[in-house]
């Protein structure tokens, strides 16, 4: 049986790749809405602020944990 | 007849210098960096004696820095929002505002990276323990930010003064 297609190294890297998509799209809808938000209406940005900070927390946590995933998936 | 312009608080020095106003979610930020530095010690701690008692001095190291760098990492969001909304009066503040919090965004992560490749086969380090601290950290760090969160009380409209908690 011929080998066609041949992958080396980690094709852990491959899956952080992928999982990152995920945090980087929440973080700029989070971030473009709060904009839009503040712009419609200044006088909630403090409002917006708090929103916006936790919307950021939630999804960078992802990405956090998808790079802290070197220490298991490499030997 | 009065002079309307004199009487404007806002173009008065000493009362625009006395007012000087803060978004009202300062406060809460506040808070969750102060409650965050705390559970970040306790959870420190914690993870720390657990580390010890799984793999002695490299499991105790590794739990402390899992977690320490957990609640660095995640902390610094809230942080650099609140440093930034310092120079809300300032005409740059949106270009400072963005400038602060997604360049610490891009820069925390690349020291995360430049940490992990430069922990991942110290001797005195355990991969999985690390790991596992990072995840408890993580997960401790959400909790608090939704504790804070679920507990203040944003004004719905306007701005606080500097002094003024929630």
């Amino acid at each position: 049986m011929s080998v066609l297609a041949e992958v080396s190294g980690n094709i852990a890297t491959v899956g952080y790749g992928l999982a990152a998509i995920g945090p980087a799209i929440g973080v700029g809808i989070v971030v473009g809405k709060t904009i839009e938000g503040v712009a419609r209406q200044p006088e909630l940005q403090g409002k917006l602020q708090v929103l916006m900070w936790i919307g950021i927390a939630f999804t960078e946590a992802l990405a956090f944990i998808g790079i802290a995933t070197y220490f298991i998936f490499t030997k | 007849m009065t002079d309307p312009i004199s009487h404007d608080p806002a173009t008065t020095p000493e009362v625009a210098s006395e007012e000087r106003r803060v978004p009202s979610s300062q406060p809460i930020l506040l808070r969750a960096v102060t409650v965050g530095g705390i559970a970040a010690v306790v959870v420190t701690v914690v993870m720390s004696v657990i580390g010890w008692c799984v793999d002695g001095g490299t499991g105790l190291a590794s739990g402390a820095l899992g977690s320490v760098s957990a609640f660095v990492f995640l902390g610094v969001t809230a942080a650099s929002i609140l440093v930034s909304n310092f120079f809300v009066q300032s005409d740059f503040y949106v270009v400072i505002f963005f400038g602060l919090v997604l360049g610490s965004w891009i820069l925390k992560f690349v020291l995360f990276i430049v940490a992990a490749l430069l922990l991942k086969d110290q001797p005195w380090i355990n991969p999985t323990m690390f790991f596992i601290s990072v995840i408890v950290g993580v997960l401790a760090s959400l909790l608090v930010d939704v504790f804070v969160v679920a507990k203040s009380r944003v004004p719905y409209v306007g701005d606080l003064s500097k002094d003024r908690a929630v």
